[in-house]
């Protein structure tokens, strides 16, 4: 039988952690629930401040540069033809496919937040309120229950970051007030799927999910209800760093 | 280029994807992963532009080593590892000088509070105060999403001691934030 101590011990070493023998302990321990609860939110706030804001040549790679450089030891109009493809190469990459390049930044934004789908317990309008409030949005009451939020930096911008509770499980969703879409697209990378939707005058958001199995019809489905649960405030959406 | 492509990054072969192809997905893995690594980096130097120029030097370095990288599942990790022996170096190179980390804390958490709220700025500070060898493993935790062994595996400890210094560094934590401890065990 563990002791309230040990139990303790393991959680402040790995509050995400779901070893049966903490849950067990969990489940019989109201003490423990309770601190655990505070273990939980303090980490929320870890997670956030360890997010510090990256600058936007965060988004600029090295290596065109670097290649043409040791290319011109070679010969100096190798280089610059090498040169000139390669950024006529990524140039036409990120102008030709600017959707998969934002499903994989809402792919990378997902692995930097695991604490996002541990929870189930809806929060209270209280937590969930400033988010919200941030981004000139507001929920419809008969939207999903949200079990996480937070306002996170996404290429640059703050942005909610919510997972709402459906019944085929956890879903994330980002609104993505500054990314402007002509026209849904759907990805699947990483083990994720979703989809990204516009949303005329407050850019697109994102939905996606990571249960097997899930379908792209369902995916649509989802997504389709919360951005019809959003009520976006009077003024267009602008959200101050 | 050939090379790059025929040893078959993300266990693809030259046969399934052209050099086009295996450029742009090794370039979009990065892309993605750079932000977190340039914010690994800033915790573990305190400074925003020697994380800069180390994150720079670590893609390149990435970049000419990326036939080692046979899974891209792994990419995180083989990133991360690149970017700590990347600080390491210019840490030895540099010799950085020492200052006081009550001024260093000061210092960044001017910078860091800017368009923030209070309470990430005091974090923020509380988590520069921690030793480097109880930091490391939070922010590789928390912030990559870690597993214990993992983070065992990049610091060469057992797990036991990546859980011990995970508990110290939340415990500290806590007590310089001003948290309610009288329910903690002690350490």
């Amino acid at each position: 039988m563990m002791h309230h101590e040990q139990y303790r011990r393991a959680v402040l070493a790995n509050p995400l952690g779901n070893d049966p023998e903490l849950e067990a302990h969990r489940a019989h321990c109201e003490e423990c629930r309770t601190f655990t609860g505070g273990v939980l939110a303090f980490e929320h706030r870890l997670v956030r401040a360890l997010r510090v804001t990256t600058p936007y040549s965060a988004r600029i790679l090295p290596f065109g540069s670097r290649t043409a450089v040791r290319h011109a030891k070679g010969g100096r109009w190798l280089a610059l033809a090498a040169s000139t493809a390669i950024a006529f190469v990524v140039a036409a990459g990120i102008w030709l496919t600017p959707r998969s390049s934002l499903a994989a930044d809402v792919v990378a934004h997902m692995a930097g937040e695991p604490a996002a789908w541990k929870g189930h317990a809806a929060l209270s309008a209280g937590e969930l309120a400033p988010v919200l409030k941030r981004a000139n949005m507001t929920l419809d009451p008969k939207a999903p229950s949200v079990s996480y939020a937070n306002s996170c930096d996404f290429r640059g911008q703050i942005v909610p970051h919510l997972v709402v509770q459906s019944p085929r499980g956890p879903v994330t969703v980002m609104v993505l007030i500054h990314e402007s879409v002509s026209k849904a697209s759907q990805f699947d990378e990483q083990g994720y799927r979703g989809t990204i939707l516009p949303v005329p005058q407050h850019g697109s958001i994102a939905v996606l999910m990571k249960e097997p199995g899930t379908t792209a019809a369902e995916i649509d489905a989802i997504a389709a209800q919360v951005r019809s649960a959003i009520v976006w405030g009077s003024s267009r959406s602008v959200i101050e760093r | 280029m050939t090379s790059i492509l025929s040893t078959g990054f993300a266990g693809l072969t030259l046969d399934r994807v052209s050099a086009k192809q295996g450029r742009a997905r090794f370039q979009a893995l990065c892309l993605a992963l750079r932000p977190d690594l340039l914010r690994f980096a800033f915790w573990l130097c305190h400074d925003h532009a020697l994380a800069e120029d180390v994150v720079q030097e670590s893609m390149l370095r990435a970049w000419k080593a990326q036939d080692s990288l046979e899974d891209e599942k792994a990419a995180k990790p083989w990133l991360v590892t690149i970017v700590r022996r990347e600080l390491a170096r210019t840490f030895e190179r540099k010799r950085l000088n020492t200052v006081n980390i009550d001024d260093l804390v000061e210092l960044e958490d001017t910078s860091l509070a800017a368009g923030d709220q209070t309470d990430l700025a005091e974090m923020r500070a509380a988590i520069f105060k921690l030793p480097q060898e109880y930091r490391e493993p939070l922010v590789m935790q928390s912030l990559l999403g870690y597993s214990t062994a993992e983070i065992a595996r990049e610091l060469h400890l057992s797990q036991s001691a990546v859980l011990s210094r995970l508990f110290r560094a939340r415990h500290q934590l806590r007590a310089l934030c001003g948290e309610d401890m009288s329910e903690d065990p002690q350490e």
